[in-house]
């Protein structure tokens, strides 16, 4: 109930972009669930902020798809962590979605600006 | 399974935990980074992390395997409850075992007597052909001449069997030596050479007979035996084939084994070996097939031929057959008989055709019950439903989905409708056996093996879903129904709804308006079998009947008769004896004789039947069955030298004499001319059948002109069977050497005519009774919770003033109440129900409203009975007590 205030300004992530968030960041290298909340954060310039709640049952579900792999080791403070990386499949699935999603945001753009598209066309 | 569950579920358990808790670490360590304070950075931390077990939740949802857990959990929850309510589950699960154990063990005869397909090829389109007397069972023999009239002539067959055993057509059998010094009795029959090539039927070693074997001097006669025979006597030998055995004192050479589970076409009694039918004369002396070789027929109809059509040639076919036949007697009996032809794919039976009515109607009696056992279980379901209303309400009110909720109610009632049917097999077993037993108790030999094959499994499985999820919609209504605020509110001592009360009292209802059902099906076989003992027309209790066999005790049969005196005459000192007599048949035995006669004074109309059945009776016969004296004398052992003495039935008084005096009148028989004086008349008494419509029955003097027949009767003060020992003492004293063949009392030979009745009533009494049982607790159920539920109320009202008798009388009027309400539509159920058993077994008593009227009445008692309890409690309630929960 406390938390939802602070969501009201940050974007609710589209179905399905989370999972291709994920792959996107692991692509940097093997990363545990805190960091990879963190990176997308910082990354999307505090913009998206990922709830635990999706995030932790996305990294499940990926795993069980076999797109990441997780293992055992210890953080950079000596922390043991679980650290996930993505797998071959994961790679190939990464990039069909960047393919999916840059026609899907060309044709979101196309339609919101229409004068853009048409003198570009 | 589960242990591995558990394992696994552990290890994920507590790597998400630490997963989580490493999360938890490391924001915190960012945060105290940044420069928070460390406490208030966990306490951050956690905060934004957000509801920990929400998310450990979502996560194991993602594990895929959750639902078998949850499936898991689900048990273990049901399994808890049932073993906190012990009393619950134990009426639960005995309802529920003797409701699907009686279905199983009805439906597993059903299947072995009328589902059941013979092993054999194409089995729907064998048919059997038979005739029959109006109102008659009917008989599947033709004679030689016929049957070869229907293989020249039919064009809807392309095939038509013949079988016939050497003694009868059903249970035949033969006395076979194989191994040992002795012969034994193997069930068997002689087939035409096309039997088993017309059945399909494959050899599992050697040969099947084939039209080569079924040849008058076919070289060295050979036999078939079942795969079971084999097995049994032989041990799977493969050096069966070619073996020399003995078939009633005729050698024979076994030229092949049938396939496994082949044991011919009959049900009741199951085959094991085949001989070809040109042996039969052979084996029988005295039998030629042209001349009486009387054979059962079986046939396969063609491809595309339908039964109807089918039907139609044969029946004319057989009326010619019949034209042509020889002219005389034989041919006015046959033309009055009416030709019929059935499906045989499931075999011959005659079980079936006693049976098969009775059992179809106790399947509906059966299904009541178990329906009943449904609303019982579940009207126990939602009482306890109601008592956990509280607990539910807080489990929506905490978040709990409905559909887990609702999920776990069926789960629990599919776990008891589970573990019921698990008792309900060991209950079907008993049960069928016990059923076999009485079904095979009657005069003719009965085998039937029923086997739980595919059908009975997938009907029982069935009955476990079905009824799983009929008395579990209880419980999931009332999880819908369940508005958690309102319930947590209104919950003072368990909450309760409006709609949880309703739904109590219908399922009671219900319970009562089956078990009227039930109780008047019940007492309408009870009253139609009184009404048969009481038509009997003698006394059936308390009589001894002894069968001698004088054959080696060196007598003729014209001397029989000073010893057959004699006997009878120390029998009748016997003090335990009241008074002895002899005759050809006693009642019901099931044989008979008849013969045309002229009787004096009496003008025959034309084409009217002339015949009168017989029997030939020593003195005091009548005196011994009970069978009043209505005019006249009795026979005595002086007639004999005398004039022809002859006693009739009434019957037989009122058809030739009216209301005239038949004394001293005079009948004659065809082809006897000497004439019989009457000179008493008698009761009508059943001769034949219990069933049977009283006929005309003239009795003779076995002690005039030497009729003698060695079937000894005799009725005794205490039980007859104590009398069994003094008889065979006192034959054997009389007649060295006689043997004494049978032994059994009059009661027990009237019940083996009534199987099929006895049956109906001794099972739909009991179904009754423990419908009405059932319907009981269910109503002492709802009133003993409607009372605890209204503590508080019935405090009140004593408080302001309300007697313990009008308290009783509140409590009373509720449990009368659903009664009559469950009687409003039991009553009409009960009409129904009469009805439709009338269309099953013939010649119900279902006029007359007696038998629903008893079961209304008791079901009234009943339900006072269940209220006395609950009403005894609701006056014991203290005013004071209840008024200070409030």
């Amino acid at each position: 109930m406390v938390r939802r205030e602070g969501y009201k300004n940050r974007i609710e992530l589209l179905q399905g972009t989370l999972d291709m968030l994920i792959l996107q960041t692991l692509s940097w290298g093997p990363e545990h669930g805190y960091g990879i909340g963190q990176a997308i954060r910082s990354g999307s310039g505090e913009v998206l902020q990922v709830e635990t709640g999706s995030l932790y049952p996305a990294l499940h579900r990926l795993e069980k798809q076999g797109w990441i792999r997780s293992e055992w080791r210890a953080s950079e403070h000596n922390q043991r962590a679980k650290y996930y990386q993505l797998t071959a499949a994961g790679k190939r699935q990464l990039t069909a979605e960047q393919g999916r999603w840059n026609q899907l945001s060309a044709a979101i753009a196309s339609l919101m600006h229409p004068g853009e598209s048409e003198g570009q066309a | 399974m589960s242990m591995w569950l558990w394992f696994r579920r552990g290890r994920r358990d507590r790597e998400l935990d630490e997963e989580i808790r490493a999360h938890l670490a490391m924001a915190t360590r960012d945060r105290v980074e940044r420069g928070e304070d460390p406490r208030a950075a966990e306490a951050a931390a956690r905060r934004e992390f957000g509801n920990r077990t929400l998310v450990e939740e979502t996560t194991r949802e993602m594990w895929g395997w959750s639902s078998l857990e949850r499936l898991w959990q689900d048990v273990c929850y049901a399994l808890r409850g049932m073993r906190r309510s012990p009393g619950f589950t134990a009426v639960t699960l005995l309802s529920l075992a003797l409701g699907i154990g009686a279905n199983t063990a009805i439906f597993s005869l059903v299947n072995t007597l009328m589902l059941r397909k013979l092993p054999v090829e194409h089995p729907e389109q064998l048919v059997e052909p038979s005739h029959r007397f109006q109102d008659e069972p009917h008989f599947n023999t033709f004679s030689w001449r016929q049957y070869q009239y229907f293989l020249a002539h039919n064009h809807v067959f392309s095939d038509l069997t013949g079988m016939s055993g050497i003694n009868y057509d059903f249970g035949a059998f033969f006395h076979v030596r194989d191994r040992g010094p002795e012969a034994e009795r193997v069930g068997g029959v002689c087939v035409t050479g096309n039997f088993f090539p017309m059945l399909g039927v494959r050899p599992a070693l050697g040969r099947l007979l084939g039209p080569e074997d079924d040849r008058l001097n076919a070289p060295g006669p050979v036999a078939v035996v079942s795969w079971s025979y084999w097995k049994e006597r032989f041990n799977l030998d493969p050096a069966i084939v070619g073996k020399r055995i003995t078939v009633d004192g005729f050698p024979v050479t076994i030229a092949g084994v049938t396939a496994r589970g082949f044991r011919g076409l009959i049900l009741d009694s199951p085959e094991d070996i085949w001989l070809p039918l040109a042996m039969l004369p052979s084996l029988a002396p005295g039998r030629s097939l042209e001349k009486n070789g009387n054979v059962m027929l079986v046939g396969r109809m063609k491809p595309g031929v339908g039964i109807g059509q089918a039907r139609a040639e044969m029946a004319i076919l057989f009326k010619q057959a019949v034209g042509e036949g020889p002219a005389g007697r034989e041919r006015s009996f046959l033309s009055a008989m009416q030709f019929e032809m059935e499906s045989a794919s499931a075999g011959l039976s005659r079980a079936r055709d006693q049976f098969a009515g009775p059992l179809v109607l106790l399947m509906g009696v059966v299904g009541l019950l178990l329906l009943l056992a449904c609303a019982n279980v579940a009207g126990m379901l939602a009482a306890r439903g109601a008592a956990r209303q509280r607990e539910l309400a807080l489990r929506v009110s905490l978040g709990a989905g409905r559909w887990r909720l609702v999920r776990q109610a069926l789960t629990e009632s599919l776990l008891l409708s589970g573990s019921g049917t698990l008792l309900g097999i060991g209950v079907a077993w008993l049960g069928a056996t016990a059923l076999v037993r009485i079904v095979a108790s009657g005069r003719e030999r009965l085998e039937i093996h029923p086997v739980p094959d595919a059908h009975v499994l997938l009907f029982t499985a069935g009955l476990a879903v079905l009824t799983g999820l009929l008395f579990g919609i209880s419980p999931v209504l009332h999880v819908w129904s369940t508005a958690p605020a309102a319930s947590l509110r209104g919950a003072g001592k368990g909450g309760d709804t409006r709609f949880g009360r309703l739904l109590g009292k219908a399922l009671v209802t219900a319970q009562v308006a089956l078990s009227v059902g039930l109780l008047s099906v019940a007492s309408l076989f009870i009253l139609h079998l009184s009404d048969i003992y009481a038509g009997l027309g003698f006394e059936r209790d308390h009589v001894l009947l002894a069968t001698l066999d004088p054959s080696r005790a060196g007598y003729s049969r014209a001397q029989l008769a000073r010893p057959y005196q004699e006997i009878l005459e120390r029998l009748r000192a016997l003090p335990q004896v009241r008074s002895a007599t002899l005759s050809r048949v006693t009642p019901v035995l099931g044989a008979g004789a008849s013969r045309d006669a002229t009787v004096e004074g009496y003008q025959d109309r034309p084409g009217e039947l002339r015949y009168l059945s017989e029997n030939w009776v020593g003195p005091k016969y009548f005196e011994t069955f009970g069978t009043p004296l209505l005019r006249g004398r009795d026979f005595t052992f002086q007639d004999d030298g005398g004039p022809r003495a002859a006693i009739v039935n009434q019957a037989m008084a009122r058809h030739y004499f009216g209301d005239g005096n038949p004394l001293g009148k005079h009948v004659t028989f065809d082809g006897d001319p000497k004439p019989y004086e009457i000179v008493g008349v008698v009761g009508d008494a059943k001769y034949i059948d219990p069933r049977e419509i009283a006929g005309r029955i003239i009795y003779f003097n076995a002690f005039q002109e030497g009729h003698l027949f060695p079937r000894f009767s005799m009725r005794t003060r205490g039980a007859p069977a104590a009398v069994a020992g003094d008889f065979r003492r006192i034959a054997n004293g009389v007649l060295k050497n006689a043997a004494v063949e049978r032994i059994t009392t009059l009661e027990d030979q009237v019940d083996a005519t009534l199987v099929p009745e006895r049956l109906t009533v001794t099972l739909s009494g009991l179904f009754g009774a423990l419908g009405a049982l059932l319907a009981a607790i269910g109503t002492y159920g709802l009133l003993a919770y409607s009372v605890a539920r209204r503590g508080n109320e019935i405090g009140i009202r004593m408080a302001l003033g309300a007697t313990r008798r009008g308290i009783a009388r509140m409590v009373l009027g509720e449990s009368l109440g659903t009664t009559c309400t469950g009687l409003a539509i039991g009553v009409p159920l009960g009409y129904w129900a009469r009805r439709a058993a009338a269309g099953l077994v013939p010649d119900l008593p279902v006029k007359g409203a007696a038998a629903i009227a008893v079961s209304a009445v008791m079901m009234i008692l009943v339900a006072l009975l269940a209220a006395y309890v609950p009403a005894r409690r609701a006056t014991r309630v203290d005013p004071m007590e209840a008024l200070r929960y409030e």
